[in-house]
């Protein structure tokens, strides 16, 4: 199957500096793909080259196979994207934001009901766009982006500044979206937990690189290779010898070994007591997921 | 006719905004001032315009209009319509839309030319009615009794939209090009005033300047009544075109877009 975003070797520069090298990015159909990385990583770059909104200067960038260069209308029809804040005319009402883009896409006026619904926007009446709440009007611009009934969604931040209401809303649209209309969606953002929650696949950049991708089972699979089980005793020395071929050491004035298992924790235990050690703590770092994204993204 | 579609989208972009009320103020204005004048000072006034009251009336209102009013007009509406985009954050949104660069573009100028006929429509249908209404309230007028030439009021009107045609391109890719809606305006406002004072004075070359067109215009008129398009109409036509040309370019080629 064609993957419905492809980069190749894409990279970017402002000014000189370097902002993205060697980008692929593979998105496939049905895949809802996180796009993570902290604030300046190059997301926004990345994602306004697949739109066309800057020229690519290395690389390819293709979306239903076909190159954003050269086939710029054809690609734009058949995807929605919100990209940072809302873009929305502030001075009109809800029904009118989407009016204006209603015939661009071809989208019949019934549609314009339906997002709005959708987007649980319907009893908003005269109320200008200018007095939406945030979250209220991301969800508005999420509605432009479904007029047409696009294939693929590209959104970029799109809890930005939402409060925890409004997030856990935009996430239960965006799986819904995904699971019946079969919308491919990527979504950007800085939060790993949020992303872990809705996503089957991820991306991780930082600093211009791609630092990961696959899909969110990979990257759980990874992370167990790399998470530690936290020990403290009443002769640490003594466990430390233990527990040598454990792969134990010392790392910040604490005892660790690498974390493997329940069963390693249970062999663990039993070895110390066995040796007369008391086990004061034993423990498998919390910071799953989240301790692997800043793992990854300060060690390089 | 995609253009049509994109041209829809832009007058819908319009609503309630000021470009509205500013085209029908801006064309109220002068007929205004006229009206009142000619019910307040009507002893003075029907004296005055005893003689050919019609094509006084006319020449009076368009001589304000057309050097100055109306420029800044069309100086304002030309930075009014990018604005819509840059202050709302929006033009992200439409590069990333099913739109060809042209169609982007020439909508808008379309939208801008909208405006600017929606003006000089009311302000025509304002200075006829400002007579009328004068006549009615003073009868010793004599706009009833007089002959009215369509004809010369269609070529007063061609003509002067085609001298400002110039102006209006310029100022559109100014307005398409900055952020802020006072650099625009406010170069805009410099050469206007430049090109007033050019061909105030009569400088040999002052045709040469579109910001001149629309007084030279006011001069041609009033020294042989009558005659179609003269000269610095057509470079004012030559101009608009090249600077169209110009500011479609500078977008197509942008590096970055939204």
């Amino acid at each position: 199957m064609t993957p419905l975003i492809e980069t190749t070797h894409l990279s970017h520069r402002f000014a000189g500096q370097p902002v993205l090298q060697d980008i692929n990015l593979r998105v496939e159909p049905g895949a809802i793909y996180g796009f993570l990385g902290p604030n300046g990583a190059g997301k926004t770059t990345t994602l306004r080259l697949l739109l066309g909104l800057l020229q690519v200067q290395q690389g390819e960038a293709r979306l239903f196979g076909q190159d954003i260069r050269t086939s710029r209308l054809p690609i734009l029809k058949r995807l929605g994207s919100l990209i940072e804040q809302p873009s929305l005319y502030g001075h009109l009402t809800a029904r009118e934001n989407l009016e204006v883009y209603r015939r661009i896409y071809g989208a019949d006026k019934a549609r314009i009901d339906a997002v709005l619904q959708l987007v649980d926007l319907a009893g908003t009446g005269k109320k200008k766009a200018k007095q939406f709440s945030l979250g209220m009007k991301q969800r508005l611009s999420i509605a432009i982006a479904l007029l047409h009934r696009p294939e693929l969604l590209i959104l970029d931040e799109p809890t930005n500044g939402l409060d925890p209401n409004g997030i856990i809303e935009t996430r239960e649209l965006i799986r819904r979206l995904n699971r019946e209309e079969g919308t491919t969606i990527i979504v950007s953002s800085h939060i790993l937990a949020e992303v872990e929650k809705m996503a089957s696949h991820v991306g991780i950049i930082h600093k211009g690189k791609m630092l990961f991708q696959g899909t969110l089972p990979e990257l759980k699979h990874m992370q167990q290779g790399k998470s530690l089980l936290q020990l403290d005793t009443s002769d640490n020395e003594g466990a430390l010898r233990l527990l040598q071929s454990e792969g134990a050491e010392r790392k910040n004035g604490h005892l660790v070994l690498p974390f493997t298992g329940k069963d390693g924790v249970g062999r663990v235990a039993r070895v110390l007591v066995q040796n007369n050690v008391d086990v004061y703590l034993l423990q498998p770092q919390q910071n799953d997921l989240e301790q692997l994204f800043i793992d990854i993204t300060s060690g390089n | 006719m995609s253009l049509a579609i994109s041209l829809r989208s832009e007058m819908l972009k319009t609503r309630r905004t000021a470009s509205f009320w500013l085209a029908l103020i801006g064309a109220a204005f002068i007929p205004v001032i006229f009206f009142l004048v000619y019910v307040l000072k009507a002893d003075k006034m029907v004296k005055q315009l005893q003689m050919m009251p019609w094509e006084s009336h006319l020449f009076m209102n368009w001589q304000v209009f057309n050097a100055f009013l109306f420029p800044m007009f069309i100086i304002m509406m030309a930075a009014l319509v990018p604005q819509i985009e840059y202050r709302n954050n929006t033009w992200k949104q439409v590069f990333a839309s099913p739109q060809s660069n042209a169609e982007i573009f020439f909508s808008k100028f379309l939208a801008v030319q909208g405006m600017v006929l929606l003006c000089v429509v009311s302000f025509n249908v304002f200075v006829i009615l400002a007579a009328v209404v004068a006549n009615v309230i003073h009868p010793q007028y004599s706009f009833f009794k007089a002959s009215f030439d369509w004809e010369a009021l269609v070529r007063l009107n061609l003509r002067t939209y085609a001298s400002v045609l110039g102006i209006s391109a310029l100022q559109f890719l100014l307005g398409m090009r900055f952020k802020s809606f006072i650099a625009p305006v406010g170069i805009g406002l410099a050469l206007l005033i430049g090109g007033q004072v050019a061909s105030g004075f009569h400088w040999e070359h002052a045709d040469l300047i579109p910001y001149s067109h629309p007084t030279l215009t006011l001069q041609s008129i009033a020294q042989k009544k009558g005659g179609w398009f003269v000269q610095h109409e057509y470079l004012s036509i030559a101009y608009a075109a090249g600077f169209l040309l110009l500011g479609y370019l500078d977008l197509r080629f942008r590096k970055e877009k939204g």
